[in-house]
């Protein structure tokens, strides 16, 4: 059991370290907006390391004044990190057999890629906890680290969108797409989900789309199986 | 200059905001019997917040994005690497854009 863990947390650390260097860069990209929005390299620290969440930061600087609008900033956060609560409710089989406390901490470092990349294990040894704490850990560090040098050093990286970094969550999201693709086949919820949120992004303002589309996608996903069996 | 109370007040709430976000739909699951419904619903969530991420993506852009994405499925397929998957990707988007 013991070395399980131990393998796990490792495993989830080493699984993440393909992606540290595009988190870095993305989390640079944050510490530079950041300090162009005036915040102090104390402040930028405190964003990452505390709300660690990429997207709804970089949302949340959108609309960044002095004073700060709080309302505004929150409910982008909870527009742009919505698709948690989806992800956190496929985590409640997995990690059902943990103990409660152990769970909810390493939800905090729950994100994109150590979710999909913990979904994906289909090892039945497989401690997804140790896995997602170890992966976590590793991309939190990195994270906070990356947002502080970003903020410090903002002005090396001129115009990064000449390289296509800013397409590497993309391409992230392409390969879980055609993991998934393969474990599944579900052209229904893949289909619906990409309509709904194209319409949803044109028609509405903020990054509610993600959160629709993904809803009507996976209750697509019900009703084709209701008629299947 | 370091941290100011209303800004810091302001960071922390966002951060609870996303803990909330985290630990909520976990939570709320501990009050639904996985019933085949409901664990048919669970099976559909991936594949349908990638698309509903990757949709809007290839609608808003051009030959680059598109050259990306494509790239992306095709070294998935292929390679089954996160690794390859982003570095070609992101050298696609970067080529076209250069050529563009």
């Amino acid at each position: 059991m013991n070395n399980g863990l131990g393998r796990d947390l490792r495993d989830g650390a080493l699984s993440a370290a393909v992606l540290l260097p595009s988190i870095a860069l993305y989390s640079a990209g944050f510490g530079i907006v950041a300090g162009t929005a005036g915040l102090s390299l104390v402040e930028a620290t405190l964003f990452s390391g505390w709300v660690y969440a990429g997207a709804a930061q970089m949302a949340s600087l959108q609309g960044w004044a002095y004073p700060v609008p709080v309302l505004f900033v929150c409910l982008t956060t909870l527009a742009m990190n919505a698709r948690y609560l989806l992800m956190g409710a496929t985590l409640r089989p997995l990690l059902a057999p943990y103990p409660a406390s152990a769970s909810y901490f390493a939800l905090f470092f729950l994100g994109d890629l150590n979710w999909a990349m913990a979904l994906r294990r289909r090892d039945p040894s497989f401690n997804p906890l140790a896995f997602l704490l170890g992966s976590g850990l590793a991309m939190w560090l990195v994270w906070v680290a990356a947002t502080m040098a970003g903020h410090g050093f903002g002005q090396i990286l001129d115009r990064p969108e000449r390289f296509g970094v800013d397409f590497m969550l993309a391409a992230f999201f392409m390969a879980m797409a055609v993991t998934f693709w393969k474990r599944g086949r579900q052209p229904a919820p893949l289909l619906v989900a990409v309509l709904v949120a194209i319409l949803a992004e044109k028609t509405l303002d903020g990054p509610w789309y993600i959160l629709l589309g993904a809803l009507a996608g996976s209750v697509a996903g019900v009703f084709r199986r209701g008629r299947a069996r | 200059m370091d941290a100011r109370a209303d800004v810091v007040l302001a960071i922390l709430l966002v951060g609870v905001v996303s803990y909330s976000c985290r630990a909520g739909g976990f939570f709320l699951m501990r009050y639904v019997r996985l019933t085949p419904r409901i664990e048919a619903w669970l099976n559909a969530i991936p594949i349908a917040i990638v698309g509903a991420v990757l949709g809007p993506i290839a609608a808003n852009g051009g030959p680059p994005e598109w050259a990306g994405l494509a790239t992306a499925a095709a070294t998935m397929h292929l390679t089954r690497s996160d690794f390859a998957t982003i570095l070609a990707a992101v050298a696609a988007v970067a080529l076209v854009r250069q050529m563009l």
